[in-house]
């Protein structure tokens, strides 16, 4: 299963609980499909850029799921079909880049070694003399 | 003394996003990416900007998301 990440422009005048129960329409069949809700960002009303179907504003729902790939259609169908949703985006969200993962690999080791140089810092301050017997021949 | 076309300081052109490192361009970053439009929502082209091949890719995809999503406009209103 991939990464996706999906945009839902809504009606500006939709109450709270409809917005909710909107979530819970597009999160549910996710995990009955065996898919996982990664993360759900609300952005609240913006205005839009241009006006969609004479509206100023959206509100705007953002979801980061792992579905099966037929599950997309489907979806755009469903978003398609519900009046209340102005506008609907799903990407493949971007893989981590090699160079990323390397980065952030790096932040961990100088983490460790950092943490671990304290602590050996610690360790010599507290026994200075037997760190002299450990040096290698 | 310069001839009036050479005496304009010449400056080179550097990809702004190369210089501030930046591995992906995120189209939800609206604020960023419209650094890279033109007042009428143009996409600014490589030979203004300066920007590297790979980052210009980046922008142009970014910035046709981001339309989709009414974050950026597609053109300008007030020529109409």
């Amino acid at each position: 299963m991939k990464l996706y990440e999906t945009t839902v422009i809504f009606e500006p005048g939709l109450e709270e609980a409809r917005i909710n129960e909107e979530v819970e329409r597009i999160t549910q069949p996710i995990t009955q499909a065996g898919g996982e809700v990664v993360d759900v960002q609300r952005w609240g009303k913006k205005k839009l850029a241009y006006n969609i179907r004479k509206r100023r504003d959206g509100t705007y729902i953002h979801v980061k799921h792992k579905s099966p790939a037929t599950l997309i259609g489907e979806m755009d169908r469903r978003f398609r079909l519900n009046e209340s949703v102005l506008r609907h985006l799903t990407i493949l969200a971007p893989k981590e880049s090699p160079r990323a993962i390397e980065e952030a690999a790096k932040a961990e080791e100088a983490a460790k070694a950092e943490s671990a140089s304290k602590a050996a810092a610690a360790t010599t301050e507290a026994a200075t003399e037997p760190a002299g017997e450990a040096t290698p021949e | 003394m310069a001839r009036d076309g050479e005496s304009r300081s010449f400056r080179r052109k550097f990809c702004k996003l190369c210089f501030d490192k930046v591995e992906r361009i995120d189209y939800k970053d609206d604020r960023r990416l419209s650094r890279f439009i033109t007042d009428r929502g143009k996409i600014v082209p490589r030979r203004i900007s300066g920007t590297c091949a790979r980052h210009q890719a980046q922008i142009t995809e970014a910035v046709k998301r981001a339309r989709i999503l009414a974050l950026l406009p597609f053109t300008s209103d007030q020529y109409r």
